[in-house]
């Protein structure tokens, strides 16, 4: 081989070609590695103005397309007819009853329990504790399980409303609903799985305990009565949200626990069938397009402000932003998304609360058509429509439409990082030794490599990724909930900064001037360029990662972080660093908690609660992410750790 | 006019075989209401074959001697010679029998989907095996049903359970084997060759009620197939058919009254004549106003009809007096022991199966438990826990004995332990499984909704300390696991990346074959 290739380059003229060509790649390299910043940059830009088009109309497309062909939406004439409608006012009148002497759980629950009975529906009720530190709550489930003719009981949908309405107002209408579909439902031998109605107390905390409870799913802090009666696996799930008086518009729910999303076709279907079947229009959330004003901040002058395309962009970005909510803090938007966590695709759907012209009958042709959809699914929702966002009731967006946007961010600070990188791993010399001349002309200084020492920047990353871990444990503590609301509320970034500084001023008090010097021809890469460097190329990581988990944490870490991470530099002056540091600290550590005002204290119920990991992540990741950047302002320009 | 002549011969050929005896027919329909408002309604239909005795499985390979029957069905006749089965019992079920509403079947053949037992001589060596193939195929070509699915994956030999309800011959090793296929449903197609067997078809008798339509939409209905040699008698056959019928749901309102045109919309217009006893057996509800359309001077609890002598057309009605029907305010337990079977746990890869035993009685009770799991899920033995009421203690002194055969070559795990139920209480036994990771080409080709577990059967065993006779078996509801799956709608996606990949290690592995290395002295390089 070796011999071939000697014979084939006998000499200087046939290698012209080969190192033109190393040369150009030479050349196109050092381009690259130039114009990186002004990539960087337009990475950014691209990012960030994706994040911004994703309400515009343009990107997107309206689509009816149910993908499981065994949906059949709204293919079933409905039968739910005036007489039901005249069971569910009697059912609301016992249960306004019940709310108006001011009935205990356990009251209630027996009477919705009776009143499943005398329907011929076997009914038990279900009690809870949560122990949880924060707020121990107590409860009531009832459920009722109508075994399918013909069946063998093996599948299962559920039928759920919580006493508790999604804006906090008791769920009546919604319970007198259920409780007049079991008897109507009982009437046609058409079921396919058995239908479980469960009546939950409070709002989320009972079906948290009825599903635990179903899928013997162990969970220390709650205390909850096994259930007696059971059904099969369940596929589907809908919760009824009716707190109103009559409707106007059928609103969707769909969020569930840590970023997980139902179906599409589930809400795709719901939504034909509202449409169709009794003339409902269906809204995303409870946003009326007519409140769209009061969203549209008000210096934006009127002539922008009344034309239809802002309309438009703001009804979309309206819906997006409470979208992004929800899955950033990784909430449940109703009791739907409890489903969730045991593939279970459900949403919940809510009556919006309006003069008319909608009531128990258009309520009930929608549910029983919906129900029919969900009974005829031969196997579970499985294609993958897990994946997208909700603009506009007829307009969603596909995983592919959105998800480029936070990870070109990410791809723009992993270039960064690998940049970095390469700078800690040169330096640029004085060149004294070498008098090599060559066909450029004579130069006076060159590239060296210097050593990379990989292991404090590691030893700085873990460190901080400790401590919030530390962090977490202590909000997490039984001790730090009895403090007063206000320092849990700001906890744990007070104690959390303070230990952190703590241990970098003892870091920073290692002068390296002071230790012996190892005899170096070009001293070691400075510690706030490999620093930076595994920080940037970390958060990337985690954009990237999240991204496909739970698409808005990773857009909210894309924006908060990226530019903050990326502008981070030390400088000499302690004034300056100061100046950063407390920067770093009001800006973004409590930007989190501000952008969304919600005390800790919640999340970190939640986490106990319903397993959020929203306070965990932040604690565990973000946090230590913001202290890295808040270390690389601290350090010296030239500190080395030789 | 010979044709006549021969028709004459063959009728008195028919007349003479009635009048020697050898087999009679007798056919009856019990219809008990029902806890719940719901009706329960049984028909049998039994063919007895006088002084037969079963085929020999030594005799296989010698002609059989031939066999005349008049009433006897024929189809299965020459099935049960065949493979010389001496005690059979199919059944087809669907729907899941209540137990706490609606207490013990007459027919405790109750599980839902298809099941089949027999007891056969054990005959040369292969023999027994090749038989039960044989048998199980001819069986479903003759009901139409998918029971040639119960091979070697769906069948067990359980060893206390399903014991022979008519007798063996002496002198020839008999064994037992048992199949269950939890999928199977029961529909029109098993009806119409089931009704083939009966002597007088759908036309007349009580058969004539059988309504396909009617009979399908019941809550919960089912047919068996029972084939026993008792040696006074003979072989019987008796073809069964049992449903739970909700006359609230048929007739959309809230009174229970039904009547025959009502229930099965038919009513019963010819005896069958071939018949030697055709009752119509109802049992009357205890302790409440009703009225029926024929009355009788029998005393209660049951009103028995002669249907070859009452007056025709028959449709027979019973209505409450009662505006509407009270359902019970609190949930029913008819029977003494109830059984609850549930699995816990999402996961795709493990699960936990758990089993409530409520036993309502004073004393305890010795009984047999059968589990058997097909291979998809392997259970633990060591994680097996037996805890009572809701005392955490382990209780495994209340096993007295454990037939327990692992799952191998895809074979069922057999799990049949023996237990004493402490009176008044409530035993829980659990165990953990895993599911098993199938080949893509084991997985089935249809829909996927998950694999059917068949129900657990729960044994009560004599004793001799017990004052109450022993209560019939009770069968679990089933259960559907869910294995790792992929996603199988999706080759699309899978045929891009498959493509993706293969282009990419195909362009790179191209690439550096046919380049040529070179080895360049480049003069004056930054990099040195």
């Amino acid at each position: 081989m070796l011999a071939r290739i000697l014979r084939r380059n006998p000499g200087g003229d046939p290698n012209a070609s080969a190192v033109r060509k190393h040369r150009m790649r030479q050349k196109l390299s050092a381009r690259i590695y130039n114009g990186l910043p002004w990539i960087r940059l337009l990475l950014f830009l691209i990012g960030y103005t994706w994040l911004l088009l994703l309400p515009s109309q343009y990107l997107g497309t309206a689509e009816w397309r149910v993908d499981e062909n065994a949906l059949q939406p709204g293919q079933t004439a409905t039968q739910y007819n005036w007489a039901e409608v005249h069971a569910a006012d009697r059912y609301l009148d016992r249960v306004e009853e019940l709310y108006h002497r001011n009935a205990s759980s356990s009251e209630r629950a027996d009477a919705i329990k009776f009143m499943f009975l005398e329907q011929g529906i076997p009914a038990a009720t279900q009690s809870y504790t949560f122990t949880s530190g924060l707020r121990p709550s107590h409860g009531v489930n009832t459920y009722a399980v109508l075994s399918a003719p013909r069946s063998s009981g093996t599948e299962a949908m559920v039928i759920a409303a919580s006493w508790e309405s999604l804006n906090g107002s008791p769920n009546l209408r919604g319970i007198s609903f259920i409780l007049s579909l079991t008897g109507f439902v009982k009437k046609y031998s058409l079921w396919s799985k058995d239908v479980v109605f469960v009546i939950s107390d409070g709002h989320m905390e009972g079906m948290q305990a009825w599903l635990g409870a179903y899928h013997g799913k162990f969970q220390s802090n709650v205390d909850y009565e096994p259930l007696n009666l059971r059904s099969g696996v369940i596929w589907t799930a809908l919760a009824i949200d009716y707190p109103g008086h009559s409707f106007s518009h059928m609103g969707i729910f769909y969020e569930g626990l840590n970023g997980r999303l139902p179906n599409e076709d589930l809400l795709r279907s719901f939504n034909i069938i509202s449409n169709h079947v009794a003339g409902a229009p269906v809204v995303v959330y409870d946003h009326l397009d007519e409140h769209i004003g009061s969203f549209i901040p008000s210096w934006i002058p009127d002539s922008i402000r009344n034309k239809p395309e802002t309309r438009d962009y703001a009804i979309r970005a309206r819906n997006i932003l409470r979208h992004l909510k929800y899955q950033t803090l990784g909430r449940a938007s109703g009791i739907h998304g409890l489903f969730h966590q045991f593939r279970i695709d459900s949403i919940t759907i809510f009556a919006v609360p309006a003069t008319g012209p909608h009531g128990f009958h258009s309520l009930g042709r929608i549910v029983e058509s919906t129900m029919r959809t969900m009974n005829n699914l031969l196997e579970r929702l499985h294609a993958s429509f897990f994946f997208f966002i909700w603009k506009d009731p007829n307009n969603v967006l596909k995983i592919g439409e959105f998800l480029p946007s936070a990870v070109l961010v990410g791809v723009a600070l992993m270039f960064g990082g690998l940049r970095l990188w390469v700078d800690a791993g040169w330096v640029e010399v004085a060149d004294i030794s070498s008098e090599k001349s060559n066909d450029s002309g004579s130069k006076s200084t060159s590239w060296k490599t210097r050593v990379r020492n990989v292991i404090p920047p590691l030893a700085i990353m873990v460190t901080t990724h400790v401590l919030g871990a530390v962090a977490f444990w202590l909000a997490n503590s039984k001790w730090w909930i009895q403090l007063p609301t206000t320092a849990t509320s700001y906890l744990p970034i007070l104690p959390f900064s303070l230990i952190t500084f703590g241990c970098l001023s003892a870091l920073l008090a290692f002068d390296p001037l002071n230790r012996p010097k190892r005899n170096l021809q070009i001293s070691p890469s400075p510690l706030y360029l490999l620093l930076k460097s595994f920080t940037l190329c970390l958060t990337s990581t985690v954009i990237s990662v999240t991204s496909v988990l739970n698409f808005s944490l990773a857009a909210f870490i894309a924006v908060t972080l990226a530019i903050p991470l990326s502008i981070a530099t030390p400088t000499k002056s302690l004034t300056f660093k100061m100046v950063k540091v407390m920067a770093y600290h009001i800006v973004l550590l409590p930007l989190w908690w501000i952008l969304f005002f919600r005390p800790m204290s919640q999340s970190i119920l939640e986490w106990q609660v319903l397993g959020v990991w929203y306070a965990p992540f932040m604690c565990i990741v973000y946090l230590p992410l913001v202290l890295q950047a808040m270390v690389v302002c601290m350090l010296d320009p030239e500190f080395v750790y030789a | 006019m010979i044709r006549g002549w021969i028709g004459t011969g063959l009728w008195l050929l028919c007349l003479s075989q009635l009048a020697l005896g050898g087999e009679t027919f007798d056919e009856q329909l019990r219809i008990r209401p029902l806890q719940d408002g719901r009706l329960y309604t049984h028909f049998t239909f039994k063919t007895l074959l006088e002084n037969a005795s079963p085929r020999l499985p030594n005799m296989i390979n010698t002609e059989d001697e031939p066999q005349h029957y008049t009433l006897f069905p024929l189809a299965l006749g020459q099935i049960i010679r065949e493979y010389a089965v001496t005690e059979l019992h199919l059944s087809l079920n669907a729907g899941k029998w209540n137990y706490g509403s609606w207490g013990y079947p007459d027919d405790p053949n109750v599980g839902t989907g298809a099941e089949l037992w027999v007891w056969m001589g054990e005959g040369e060596e292969g023999s027994f095996d090749a038989r039960w193939q044989g048998l199980r195929n001819a069986l479903a070509g003759l009901f139409c049903a998918s029971l040639g699915e119960l091979d070697d994956r769906r069948t067990t030999t359980p060893t206390v359970a399903f014991q022979p309800d008519g007798d063996l011959p002496k002198g020839t090793p008999h064994r037992l084997i048992y199949a269950f296929h939890p999928s199977e449903n029961v529909c029109t197609e098993n009806l119409t060759p089931f009704i083939k067997l009966l002597p007088c078809k759908s036309r007349s008798g009580i058969a004539s009620l059988l309504n396909p339509h009617r009979l399908f939409d019941a809550d919960w209905h089912g047919l068996s197939v029972r084939v026993l040699w008792k040696a006074d008698q003979g072989v019987e056959v008796t073809l069964g058919v049992q449903a739970v019928f909700d006359p609230m749901r048929l007739k959309g309102e809230s009174k229970r009254d039904w009547s025959f045109s009502r229930i099965f919309e038919k009513t019963i217009n010819n005896a069958c004549p071939v018949a030697r006893q055709s009752d119509i057996i109802l049992d009357l509800p205890a302790s409440e106003n009703y009225s029926i359309s024929h009355p009788t001077d029998l005393l209660e609890p049951s009103m028995v009809y002669d249907v070859n002598t009452i007056d025709k057309p028959l449709d027979l009605s019973l209505s409450f007096e009662e505006n509407h029907f009270t359902y019970p305010d609190t949930p029913l337990s008819e029977t003494p022991l109830a059984i609850m079977r549930s699995q816990a746990g999402t996961s795709q890869t493990k699960g936990h199966l758990h089993v409530a035993f409520t036993n309502s009685l004073e004393e305890p009770q010795r009984v047999a438990y059968l589990e058997m799991p097909p291979w998809i899920i392997k259970p633990y033995l060591h994680t097996l826990t037996i805890t009572v009421n809701d005392d955490p203690a382990r209780r495994n002194d209340l096993i007295e004995h454990l037939t327990y055969i692992p799952t191998k070559d895809e074979r069922p795990t057999l799990f049949e332990p023996i237990l004493i139920l402490p009176p008044q209480s409530t035993v829980h036994l659990s165990f953990d499984f895993d599911k098993t990771f199938l080949r893509y080409t084991q997985h089935p080709p249809d829909a996927h909704r998950g694999w059917d577990i068949p129900p657990a059967v729960l044994i009560p065993l004599s004793s001799n300390t017990s004052t109450i006779p022993t209560l019939p078996r009770m069968y679990s509801n089933n259960i559907l696991v869910d294995l790792p799956t992929p996603d199988f709608s999706m080759p699309y996606n899978v045929i891009i990346m498959t493509c993706t990949l293969l282009a990419m290690f195909f362009g790179n592995i191209f690439n550096l074959l046919t380049r040529e290395v070179v080895a360049i002295n480049i003069v004056g390089s930054d990099y040195q």
